[in-house]
Parts: C-alpha cells; structure tokens; sequence
C-alpha cells in the first residue's frame, strides 16, 4: 500500500516542500557519526531533510530501509553490509526510490552509483603500513569485529595479499581458521568478537599469551585498535609489539602522536555523507551527470602516520564543528 | 562439596587439557588473565545465581553493565563529575533498579522474564540515548581510579592477582556467608524451593524477593564498572550484549537450578572460570577454531546440565 | 463366583533397600467391587501400578481370563480392559470433558480428529456414570466430584472391565462421594469390577463385596462382605488391636483464646465469622468441599488477608494481615496441602522444622546452629518422627513423619492456637493415631486446637464441639454429646438455615 502510493508520487516534494534523503549505515560507530555530520551538513547546506539510520544488522537494516519507503522519502543511500544476498532486496528499494550505495557497493545491483573506496584497497594500504612498522618481517594477528559484512572481508584481503606479497585481487579469500604464510610475514590469525569489547581485548590477550613472538597486531575495525593497545599495555607490551589501525578513533589517534600505533588507514566517512547527499539531489534534479563512467565516485583512503596526524585531526575536528 | 563436584571436574579436565594442548597456557601472563576475566564476569553470575536461587530470573544484566560501563565514564569525562560521586550515582541506580524489578514482580505479580526482558531493552536504549550512541572511555586519564580494573597484586614477575579477582573473592565470601550462614539465605533457598510454604512460615517472601533482585543489579553495576575500568572502551548499542546469558550459564553450570532453590556460590565461581577457560582454550589450542566457540560453550553446557540431572536421578532412586 | 477375570499369581516387585510386594496373590472377579486396605507403604499402590502396566513385576504372573499376560506400558494394560484413576486426577483442565475422554486416542485420521465419532461415545460414557453435562464443557468448570466422574467415563471409554480407583473420595465431598458410590454400584451392576483403594474405613465397609488387607508387602488376609466390620480391618491392617483409636480424656477447659469476630474471608465477602475457642479445647470444623472451611483458617491465619474483622488471641486483637503477624500472636497453621504448603520438600527435615523458629534463634542475622540442632533433637523425639537422620531432604519422609514435621515446625514457637487443616489427610492409620494423641496431648496442655476435617469420624472422634460450615457462614455448633452424622450433615448441607428461612 504505501508502496503503491509512492510510486504514484513519483519523486514528489513531501508537503513542507522540502526534498528528503536518508543515509542508512551498517552499523552503530563513531565512524558513522561522521558520515552522519557530512550528510547533515549537505543536507543544510541543499536545504533538504536529511536522515540517518543505523541499524544494528542486516535484517534490520532492511526493515530500516523498507519503513523509509512506506515513509517516502526521495532517494536513499546506503552502505551495503551483504551485497550478494542483499542484490535482490536493493532492486526492490531502487524500483520505488533513488538508491545509490556508500562505504560499501553493492555492484550488481540497480543501484545508480557508489560513492566511497575500495575497502581491498584500504586494506592493502594497511599491509603497506605492517610491511613499514616491522620492515624486517614476522608474524602478524588480525583483529576484526565480523567478518559477515563484505568490506570487513576485503579489508581483511587487502592486508593479507599485501603482506604476501601476492598479485592484487579483490576477490580472493583465505579461510579465516588458517594462518597464511608468506616469504617474510606469516598472518597467524583473524579473530572476530562479534562487537564485544571486552572480549575483543580477550582476543588480543589470548594471542600475546600463544604468539609470543607476534610482531605486529592489526585492527581492522575502528574500536579493535584501542582494545589492542589497552591490552598491550596492561601487559607492558607496548612499542615491543607493533600496531596498525584503521579508521579514526581519537584514541587510535592518540596513540600515532605518542607513537604507540605506527599507523592507521582512514576513509573520508565525512565525504561519503556530504557527496552522497549531493549526489542525491543532483539526481533527483534529474542532472544525471553526477555519474561517473564506472559508476564510482571514489575517495581513496589515506596512510596517516605521526608525520601528518595533527593536520588529519585538526580537520577531522573542524569538520565535526568541535 | 558434593553438589560441586561435578563441575570441579569439568574445570579440572579444561584445564590440563587447555595446559596439554594449548601454548603457553601456564604462563603467569595468561593464568594472570584467567582470574580477571573470571573475576569480571563471576561478580555478574553471582549476582544472577541469587535471583535464580529464588526461583527467578534476570535478563537485564547485560543491559545495566551497559548502563554502568557507559554512564560512569559519561558523567567523568562528558559532565565532569568525580569518579567517586560517579560511582555513587551508579550504585544508587542500580540499587533503584533492583528495586524496581523486585516491585514489579512481587507486588504486581508480573513475571520475572517479562519484567526484565522490557528491562533488558528499556536501559540500553535508555544508555543509547544517554551517551547519543558514542562511544565511552577515559581516554588516557583516570589511570588511578582504572587501576581498580587493571591493576593486579603482583606475585611473581609476570604473575600476579588483579583486582577484579580480588574483588569477586570479596563478595563471593560475602555471599557465601549470607546464603549459608544468615536467616536470610535460608529464607532464601525455602522461598526458591516452596514461596507459599516459606510465605506460610512466617516468612516475608516478597522482601527476600526484592532483595535478591537488588543483590543482582548492584552486582551487575559493580561488574559493568569493573568491565569500563578494565577496557576503557564502551559502545552504548552492544556493551554487555549476552552478559546475562552467560552469567545465567555461569550458574546454571555452577549447579543452580533454574527452578530455584539451588545453587552454591563455590559452583557458580567456578562455572564462570569453565567458561572463561573455554573461551581462552578455544584461542590458545591451534585446531580449535574461533567460530566454534558458541557451539563448544553449548555443548559443554549442555553435557554438564545433563550429566548432573542423571546423577540426581540416579540419587533419587537410590533413596 | 465362577472364574476370576483379573488373577494375580505370586507377584514380586523389588525397589532398591525394599522389597514392595513378596508373593502377592489376588483374584477379581466380573462384576465384584473389591476394596483394597492398608496402611500407607503396605505396597497396595505398587501392586495397583503394575495391574495397569505403569511398572513391570520382577516375578509372578499376571492372568486375564485365564490368560497369562505381559504388560510393557498403560496401553497394554488398557487392551486387556484394566484401566487406573490415580488419586490425583490426571486431566487436563484446560480441555473439554470430551477432549479429557479421548485424550491421546482420538478417533480420526492423519491428525484430523472425528468430532462425530468423540460426541457420541462422549454421550455414552457420560451417561454410563450418570454425569448430565455437555461433552463441550470445559473441564475447569466441574466440581472435583465431577472431574472424577469424568475419569471414571475415560477409561469406561477404554471398554475397561477393571477399573482400579486410588483414594477416589480424598477430595470430594459427602455429596460427590454418595454420587460416586452410587456409579460404582451401577458399574457392577452393568458388569464392571472395581478395585477401590481407600483409607476411609467407613467407606470401605458401606461399599465392599469383598475387602483384602496388605501389610508389609504381603496379602494380610480376606474379609467376606459379612465379616466387614471396623475393628477387624483396623486389625488386620496394623496387625495388632487397637481398643481405642481416637483417645479424649476430659480435662478442664481453660479461658477463651481464641475469639473470632465478624471475620470475612476474600472468598466469602458477604459473610461474617464468629466464634471461639478456649484453651485446651480441640474443635472441629466440619462442611462439606467448598463450604468455605480451609478459606476461613487462611483468614484467620493471614494466610490470605482477611477483608475485615477481629482475631484476638490471648487478648490481642486485629485484623489478620500476613502470617508473620499472626505466628507473631501465637498462631500457627497445618495447612491442608502438606506438600505444597506445608513442607519445603527439597530441605532437609531440620531445615523445615526450624524454619519459622529461625529468627528467634538466631544471633542477629546469623544463624545459630547448635540452637537449630537442640531444637530438631527435641522435636525429633517428642513427636517421634521416624528419619534416618535430620539431614534427609523432606520428601523421602512417609507422609505421616511429613505431617510431623509440619507441626514441629510451630510447636517450636510454642502457640497458642493450633489451626489445621485436614491433619491426617492420605496418611496411613499408624501415623493418623500418632496425630491423634499428638492432638489430644497439646490440647491438654492448654492449647486451642481448631480442625478442619472431612471425614466424619474424625471430627466425631476427636472434636469437643464442632463448627459446621455451608456456603461460607457458620450454619450450626454442635456439643459433643449432640453428634450425630444425621445432625452434622443436615448442617453442612444448610438444612437448618432453609428451615430459618
């Protein structure tokens, strides 16, 4: 029903006139709440509504998106957490309204573009930084929330075929129970917490105790960096076992400027909201010259060391209006 | 003695076979681990074993160490509060809580599942909106109020006590002393066992109630601080997802009955160090991989209930 | 007589540290009501069990018509025409008295079941033992004495040519058990045996063709139905005279303790209650099931607060409130239902009879053990109770030492007022005489004693003067040299108030 009634609306204005536009996430992350202030602050700047929804997982995320249809809103975009599976369902959103896909793709789909990285890529910039922190080589744990969601794994990917040196491709995958050894590295293990902190520092604490000589730890998801480094240092560990992070959390952050992490990778989550409303509007304007040839409106993530942390954080800051 | 034995055994047999088969697994650094860990979800599992014993049961749990964990480092760092004053508030919430849930549950008649499963959504959603879905720390600051979670009486070089064992040891001679040596904890196990006999004794069976329910609360409060101090990360959506379940696991392997009126603290102690040393073994042994932990943890559950539920029939018959 | 239906031959059945049954031989015969006695452990339920296939019997033979059969579950049992009514009745309320009948045997097919088929065998079961209500009534709203009747068109359903009846009146009323022994009457006349287990001589004797008595696990003897009389069973049953069972001695009553004022139970709010006791007088309360009887003493114990009214004991008064005021006051209660009342059945006997002592004994919060110990070695041996030792859990206790402990549990507070609620309900008649003289003896040492009872010789035995309750109010009060069961009945049955009115 309100799906019909929609799609008799075509794109229609909502009675305030305003046009209206969702950002949908995977997850619940400070991460996200800066996706959320670029969208935000595109969507004050356009003068449209825009609203975020973070849903806590995949079948959420599809009741999220699906009472934005019944709502009616003009176009959605969001980051995929499943984009095989999900394909069919995504078709379903983009026939009644504007879909694009952020942070993640969802390729083979009806959506009209995606706009973020390769998380495969930002990996591979992670495996760079492992390869910078312990030149002479060594053994190497993985840290990840899950490794369900389709970027966790490329991400995964991307620092392991980096580390092996192996050629690049997207779409291998090493079965997370097996260490992969490679001429210098060996990445013993992924270990997944399922978004329990606390056992997420469990993880790292049980890894110590069975890799004595595991060169250098990754975290592969925002909070796995912090709980690496709490677990270090309870264990007088620090500066002896290297780190890599990913993403921006303020104390990962911290700790590049004190020289405990060697460094962390980030995307533009800011970027994403901000562009991906834009591109929103631009399209339901029907200006349909937002879209790029490949379909991709892509901001390549960055390497951030000790070097270039206080300029990344200061904008980080001045983006989030702190 | 004998109601523990069994689960005693259970430790033991993990144990040397974690020690055979894993690495490094006597080495001061992990068994250091084993004792916060089990201190840290031990204070939630005895908290819980008291409800049980009455015969009740509480869901909430996971959602007060969310309350706790996120508050407290909310009102030190966001407001500025002490910690001491912060702690206070904590304590006095969860005191409320445990109120609350006794209340609705002996005098409204409301079942206990019911109460703390609206519980169980009504305080993380209330933290969610509490600390607007970030995440909370101390960042690098308050390390001396953290030592209380991080900080261990050192023993040997690498080995040593932490606190939060200590604590746990605390309260669990506490409890151990109340539930068998006090009117109360008699009062408790006869409730558990018959309400309406209890009730008819004399007994103020709606008091005993509300007090385990405070018992559990504050317990969890203390633990869900204890899980903030020791980590320092909380993110209010998932902080203490399932803690209730593995407390009430923690229990139940510690020979609690979820029928009530059973259950020794000495069990539930060391049901929480089995599952802590499953969840270590699974890390540490090579062959075992880090998706099967649900499904060991269940299964070990699971031939533990069952094993006990034999011998008690077997011991049954005999008399 | 001719050829028995149902033959027993040398039945032996072991349980660990016990034997049950040793050799037991029995004979039924079509159309005979045989009532089975004993006291309670004499193995008459064990025997019972394996006639309808609930156990095995380690040796012996079982014979139906001369045929020797082997029974592996209830179902065998039900084939060969034997069909058992536990005491406690195995229905399911929630289901309609024809969903009871034809529970865990609907006719039909492939899980659709013929309602047709269920209403008419329904009628006629229903019909059989004369029970006028609709196969669609929900089971919930028949009395006891009517869900009885139900089991009974249950297994008549089962085409059953033994039905064997546990303890059928335990919770009936006067009325439902005349009803009842009205079907077990038209039962034989229609062909059917029955198998009556019971405690309640008078019955056994108003009812029986034949009377069998077990003792120890053996068969004790056979009384014809001329040879039935009370004292013969009693002595079969004991294995020794008892002269005198229910023994009163007159002693001086004291001053009234007890004094019961415009008392109004939750469950008869329109009514109100007067009476009183006096120290060292045992009254009995006598009515019939739903008369308002144990409501009244859960009033006047607090056990439900009361909506109004004055309970004053020794001269303190108010309106009862919970049952920690009113053991507080010094009174104490018996409740009916001893498992779910009165015991903790998983405790240990210590624990249960120091229960609601504990706080006065004990040292602050903290409980003082050797206190506990005395006063369970005191108690142990003053009402005799027979335990392995204090530390045994309740539950493996005979029902009679159950009993005993209950009341242990508040002489220990030494009351005033004793309140009891059907005392000697489904103990064996050893224990019920042991209860008697406990009665008896608390009495004379200056204690009220206030009884609700449904057998009639109970209250006549044991009663100095007896309340008689119908429909919530007290219809009538009865001297001891004015009983008469014609008397107590036309009160309990509200005789005296149609008159009135």
């Amino acid at each position: 029903m309100a799906l019909g009634a929609f799609a008799f609306s075509g794109c229609g204005e909502k009675e305030d006139g305003k046009a209206s536009y969702a950002l949908v996430t995977t997850g619940v992350d400070p991460f996200w709440d800066i996706c959320k202030k670029g969208g935000e602050d595109a969507g004050v700047e356009l003068g449209v509504d825009v609203e975020v929804l973070m849903p806590s997982n995949g079948d959420d995320q599809k009741s999220k998106l699906e009472d934005l249809l019944a709502k009616g809103v003009d176009g959605i975009a969001v980051a995929a957490i499943d984009p095989i599976n999900q394909a069919g369902f995504f078709d379903e959103v983009a026939k009644n309204a504007m879909l694009i896909t952020m942070d993640t793709d969802a390729p083979k789909t009806k959506r009209q573009v995606f706009v973020g990285m390769d998380n495969y890529d930002a990996g591979w910039m992670g495996g760079e930084l492992v390869k910078e922190a312990i030149p002479d080589g060594g053994e190497v744990v993985l840290f990840i929330g899950r490794l369900e969601q389709d970027n966790a794994k490329r991400r995964r990917q991307g620092v392991i075929d980096c580390l092996l040196g192996r050629e690049k491709d997207a779409n291998r995958y090493d079965a997370p129970g097996q260490s992969q050894i490679g001429a210098k590295y060996t990445v013993l293990a992924t270990l997944t917490d399922q978004f329990d902190r606390p056992k997420a520092k469990e993880n790292v604490e049980d890894m110590l105790t069975k890799h004595e000589n595991v060169a250098a730890m990754v975290g592969l998801f925002a909070y796995n960096p912090p709980a690496i480094l709490e677990a270090l240092k309870q264990a007088g560990k620090i500066g002896q076992v290297k780190v890599v992070g990913f993403d921006e959390n303020p104390v990962t952050l911290q700790a590049i400027k004190d020289g405990s992490v060697h460094g962390t990778v980030v995307q533009d989550p800011y970027e994403y909201g901000y562009r991906s409303i834009k591109v929103l509007h631009a399209l339901a304007k029907g200006d349909k010259s937002v879209i790029p040839e490949n379909k991709k409106i892509e901001f390549p993530a960055r390497q951030i060391r000790k070097d270039d942390v206080d300029a990344f954080w200061s904008d980080l800051n001045s983006k989030l209006g702190k | 003695m004998k109601k523990i034995k069994g689960i005693l055994i259970t430790m033991i047999v993990i144990y040397v076979a974690t020690a055979i088969l894993g690495e490094n697994f006597l080495g001061g650094y992990n068994q250091g681990k084993l004792l916060e860990r089990t201190g840290l979800y031990g204070l939630l599992a005895i908290g819980v074993a008291f409800v049980i014993i009455t015969g009740g049961i509480d869901l909430s749990i996971g959602s007060v160490v969310c309350l706790v964990g996120c508050g407290v480092p909310w009102l030190v760092m966001r407001q500025g509060w002490s910690p001491g004053s912060a702690v206070a508030v904590a304590m006095v919430v969860a005191l409320c809580v445990g109120l609350w849930h006794g209340f609705l549950i002996t005098k409204l008649k409301l079942q206990p599942f019911v109460v703390t499963l609206c519980s169980l959504l009504i305080y993380r959603g209330a933290t969610r909106g509490l600390a607007e879905d970030q995440s909370q720390g101390f960042g690098g600051e308050h390390e001396a109020f953290r030592q209380w979670g991080t900080e261990a009486i050192e023993v040997t070089h690498k080995f040593g006590i932490p606190y939060p064992f200590v604590i746990l040891i605390v309260v669990a001679i506490i409890a151990w002393i109340f539930l068998n040596k006090t009117i109360w904890g008699r009062y408790l196990f006869a409730l558990g066992n018959n309400e309406e006999a209890a009730r008819l004794s004399g007994i103020n069976t709606d008091r005993m109630v509300i007090l385990s329910y405070v018992i559990c609360s504050m317990l969890a409060a203390l633990g869900g601080l204890l899980f903030i101090l020791n980590g320092n990360s909380a993110q209010p959506s998932d902080f203490g997802n399932f803690y209730e379940l593995y407390a009430i696991a923690a229990a139940v392997l510690g020979g609690c009955s979820l029928r009530g009126g059973e259950g020794t603290i000495v069990g539930v102690v060391i049901g929480t160090a089995v599952m802590q040393l499953l969840k270590n073994m699974i890390n540490l042994v090579d062959w075992l991989k880090s998706h099967m932990e649900f499904l060991i943890v269940g299964i070990v559950l699971l031939v533990a209930v069952i094993a006990d539920e034999i011998i008690k029939q077997r011991v049954r018959k005999l008399k | 007589m001719g050829e028995p239906f149902l033959e027993v031959q040398k039945i032996t059945k072991r349980f660990p540290g016990v034997v049950a049954l040793s050799g037991v031989d029995l004979q039924v015969y079509p159309a005979e009501i045989l009532a089975l006695i004993g006291e309670n452990g004499a193995g008459k339920s064990t025997l019972m069990k394996i006639l309808a296939g609930v156990q095995p019997a380690d040796e012996g033979e079982l014979l139906v018509e001369g045929k020797v059969v082997r029974f592996s579950g209830v179902q065998d049992a039900q084939k060969s025409g034997i069909a058992l009514i536990h005491q406690e009745l195995n229905l399911a309320e929630n289901l309609t008295v024809a969903g009871n009948i034809f529970l865990g045997r609907e006719p039909g097919k492939f899980g659709w079941i013929d309602q047709a088929v269920i209403q008419r065998e329904s009628k006629r079961v229903l019909e059989m033992v004369g029970l006028e209500v609709s196969p669609e009534t929900l089971l919930s709203e028949l009395t006891l004495g009517k869900q009885q009747l139900v089991e009974i068109a249950k297994a008549l359903s089962t085409d059953a040519k033994v039905i064997i009846m546990d303890e059928p009146t335990s919770s009936l009323s006067l009325r439902e058990s005349e009803r009842l022994f009205e079907v077990i009457h038209d039962l034989r006349e229609k062909g059917v045996s029955v198998i009556y287990i019971s405690h309640r001589l008078g019955e056994v004797k108003k009812l029986a063709d034949r009377v069998v008595v077990f003792r120890d696990g053996e068969n004790a003897g056979m009384l014809e139905r001329n040879e039935v009389d009370h004292d013969s069973m009693v002595r079969m049953m004991v294995g020794r005279d008892i002269s005198q069972f229910y023994q009163r001695t007159k002693h001086d009553l004291g001053e009234v303790i007890l004094s019961v004022r415009g008392l109004r139970s939750v469950e008869h709010r329109g009514h109100e209650l007067d009476f009183e006791v006096r120290a060292g007088e045992v009254v009995g309360v006598a009515g019939l099931i739903g008369a308002g009887r144990s409501e009244m003493l859960a009033a006047l114990f607090g056990a439900r607060p009361a909506l109004g009214g004055h309970v004053s004991v020794a001269g303190q008064s108010g309106l009862p409130q919970s049952p920690r005021e009113s053991l507080g006051r010094g009174l104490a209660l018996v409740p009916e239902d001893r498992k779910g009342q009165g015991l903790i059945l998983d405790m240990a006997v210590k624990e249960n009879m120091s229960l609601a002592s504990l706080r006065r004994d004990s040292k602050g919060p903290f409980l003082n053990t050797s206190k506990e110990e005395e006063l369970v070695a005191e108690m142990t041996s003053a009402l005799s109770v027979k335990t392995p030792g204090s530390w045994q859990l309740a539950r493996f206790l005979s029902g009679g030492n159950q009993q005993k402990i209950v009341l242990a549990k508040w002489l220990a507070l030494k009351p005033k007022v004793l309140l009891l609620d059907e005392p000697t309900r489904g103990i064996d008649i050893g224990a019920k005489e042991e209860i008697y003289l406990l009665m008896e003896k608390f009495a004379r040492e200056g204690m009220a004693v206030l009884f609700v009872s449904s057998e009639m010789e109970e209250i006549m035995g044991m009663a100095d003067r007896t309340l008689v309750m119908h429909e919530g109010r007290i219809t009538g009060e009865l001297a001891r040299e004015d009983f008469s069961e014609e008397a107590i009945m036309e009160l309990a049955t509200g005789g005296n108030i149609n008159k009135e009115e």
